[in-house]
């Protein structure tokens, strides 16, 4: 048997499902917006990238440059909330697992169809580059440089995304929410890593700091010792830095870092098929079984058909609320965290602390409950008396009386009393979010990202 | 020749199979027994879906895991449930499936189609399986599973949510392929099908026994 025969048909499968899904269009869609808000205008119609307290000096590469920065901020994660949350996940494993074929040789094919969804995000991002230059430069832009600039920046990172993808797949533990706040850690230290380097001379080790690659080619030339660029909201002195953009790539050691970066993800991709664990293996109890059994949500208590109705029934407004307040705080682990978080807030003074300790375990408990409900559980719960809105209106208040209960002691203890309302207001901003992007996703990886990067924003602003 | 030596399957505390010692020869083989006997357990294991707890099991002579590959390489496996790639079409995820197998692509197409017809889907081929009927869906994981005519054939419920006719046709099939094939199959529709098969073993309280 072949394994190039398994690849490429592990490829032209994962692919002919990309290509069918509706995310793509949205993923190519991202990339030119992209490019409009990142590359630096004068109007101030952009988000600022500055160099030296500057704008830098706009050539064909500092434009590739900057829509460098924008795979690294804005396409990396779009990317791997498509790539997660694509029907590509949707593997008939329970078959596919008994065949002979290459566990190698399938992640592969895999990861190649990933690598051909990213790189047709880049052209996408690539072709807006090419149209933004024609407007902004005088000289008309340079296809060459500006494309050489981008894709020898984002390449790396790309192939870097993809193979976790492929890798988060084969590991159990990591197919679910310890992975998504994995590669949450993994994208905000890729994108910290690069300002603890020096960048007074270019090097190998240098530039591996930087996985992203956008820190040399934009900072090169600039007469800088440390990387000092700014990405958002910030002030800008008048006039222009120029920087050396293509002189930054071919700068010493910095060719040769993202070579190493695209072998590193080639590598983690095999290894992702060698590594790879199916869907149901057991459990490994060694390390503290009685612990994990009790932190298990555990059996619901068996039916006795002579039991009067539930009191609720008869308010079944009221009965969704407390169901859906009940099942976002389903399992123990998730008490824990809540008790620990609420008793904690008390000994805060800063409410901004208690709010963003309260949202954290939200975050994971809202979207597990929001995917299940509009994954799997939305055709049951549609044929339920009350209608799926009001079961999402109930999500949504659940989700505020968390929030007010898990910051209600730092409020009595600190004696601040507009705590209560905006925790609520928190609350429920972070449910709406959850189940809107739940009910679009039908799985819980799109907002459970999307609340961790806006949960991350919050607390560091 | 399959053979289980002692095997014992475990989940937890909970014993579902408990020391079978049974040996499979080409021919049809159905399990019977009550839901949660561990039928689908014993399928799993046949299929090195699962690892036994104790005991060993043998292809040809070689115990697991060593015969593993040689055993994947002739097994038709078709489960109860499965997780379908919906937005393929049906002869996509077939040719699929052959590739994983081992199949030249050409072949395994012509093997798809021939088997479709004996299975009525034929005709739905190209259809996404997102319209596929629980019926259908159930042929196509039989017909995956018979592609590249394996020598041994696991089959859990083949002919469950299927109609009277399409029943008949599947069992049809399974009864020819049981001719050259080792087929351990586990049905609600033993009755009808005991007079075709080589042995009916009921599965119950974690043994397995002559039925």
């Amino acid at each position: 048997m072949s394994a190039v025969a398994v690849a490429a048909s592990s490829l032209s499968a994962a692919l002919a499902r990309y290509w069918r899904s509706w995310g793509l269009w949205i993923l190519l869609l991202i990339a030119p917006i992209g490019a409009r808000l990142f590359v630096p205008r004068d109007d101030g119609t952009t988000i600022i990238i500055s160099v030296g307290d500057r704008l830098p000096l706009m050539t064909s590469a500092t434009i590739g440059a900057c829509l460098g920065v924008v795979v690294s901020t804005l396409l990396l994660p779009a990317a791997y909330i498509y790539l997660r949350a694509n029907t590509n996940r949707r593997q008939p494993w329970q078959i596919a697992d008994v065949t002979p074929a290459s566990r190698v040789a399938i992640a592969l094919g895999r990861y190649a169809a990933d690598l051909t969804v990213l790189a047709g995000a880049l052209a996408a991002l690539n072709l807006a580059g090419l149209f933004l230059g024609s407007l902004i430069l005088p000289a008309g832009v340079n296809p060459l440089e500006l494309s050489l600039a981008l894709w020898v920046i984002a390449g790396p990172a790309l192939m870097g995304l993809a193979a976790l993808h492929r890798l988060f797949d084969a590991l159990p533990p990591l197919r679910g929410a310890l992975g998504d706040l994995l590669y949450f850690v993994l994208w905000i230290t890729t994108l910290a890593l690069p300002s603890t380097t020096t960048v007074a001379r270019p090097s190998f080790a240098g530039n591996m700091a930087d996985p992203g690659g956008f820190v040399r080619p934009l900072v090169h030339g600039a007469g800088l010792s440390e990387p000092d660029f700014t990405i958002g909201g910030a002030e800008v002195k008048p006039g222009r830095t120029p920087v050396d953009t293509l002189g930054g790539i071919a700068s010493p050691g910095y060719l040769p870092s993202r070579a190493a970066w695209c072998g590193i993800a080639l590598l983690v991709a095999a290894l992702s098929g060698l590594v790879y664990r199916p869907r149901e293996a057991p459990r490994r109890r060694r390390l503290a079984p009685r612990l994990t059994r009790w932190l298990e949500p555990g059996a619901p208590p068996p039916a006795d058909p002579g039991s009067s109705p539930a009191r609720l029934l008869a308010r079944p407004e009221a009965g969704l609320l407390f169901g859906e307040a009940r099942l976002i705080g389903r399992g123990r682990l998730f008490k824990l965290l809540a008790l620990a978080v609420a008793i904690g807030g008390a000994f805060v003074h800063d409410l901004k602390l208690a709010l963003s300790a309260a949202l954290l375990p939200l975050v994971f408990a809202l979207t597990a409950h929001a995917g299940r409900s509009e994954g799997g559980l939305r055709n049951l719960t549609r044929l339920a008396p009350l209608p799926l809105w009001a079961r999402r209106l109930a999500f949504v208040a659940a989700a505020a009386g968390w929030t007010t209960a898990l910051t209600l002691p730092h409020a009595l203890v600190q004696a601040s009393p507009g705590t209560a309302g905006l925790a609520a207001a928190f609350g429920a901003a972070a449910g709406a979010l959850a189940i809107t992007i739940a009910a679009t996703s039908r799985s819980a990886f799109a907002p459970r990202i999307l609340l961790l990067i806006a949960w991350y924003a919050f607390s560091a602003s | 020749m399959l053979a289980l030596d002692q095997v014992s399957k475990r989940y937890g505390r909970k014993l579902v199979l408990d020391r079978v010692e049974q040996s499979f020869a080409p021919g049809l083989t159905l399990l019977t027994g009550p839901s949660g006997a561990g039928k689908s357990t014993l399928l799993r294991l046949l299929a090195t879906a699962e690892a036994p707890s104790g005991g060993r099991i043998c292809w040809n002579g070689v115990a697991l895991p060593r015969a593993r590959t040689a055993l994947r390489r002739a097994l038709g496996y078709a489960p109860q449930a499965v997780d379908l790639p919906e937005d393929l079409t049906a002869r996509e995820f077939g040719l699929h499936m052959a590739a994983l197998k081992g199949l030249d692509a050409r072949e395994a197409d012509r093997q798809f189609l021939a088997l479709a017809d004996a299975v009525g889907l034929h005709a739905d081929a190209n259809n996404r399986i997102a319209t596929y009927s629980g019926g259908m869906r159930r042929r196509l994981v039989l017909v995956q599973a018979l592609l590249g005519r394996p020598a041994l054939l696991a089959l859990d419920e083949p002919t469950a949510e299927l109609d009277r006719d399409s029943a008949d046709r599947v069992s049809a099939l399974i009864v020819s392929r049981a001719r050259e094939a080792v087929v351990v199959m586990t049905t609600h529709l033993a009755d009808a099908l005991a007079p075709r098969a080589a042995a009916v073993l009921r599965v119950t309280d974690g043994k397995v026994l002559p039925a």
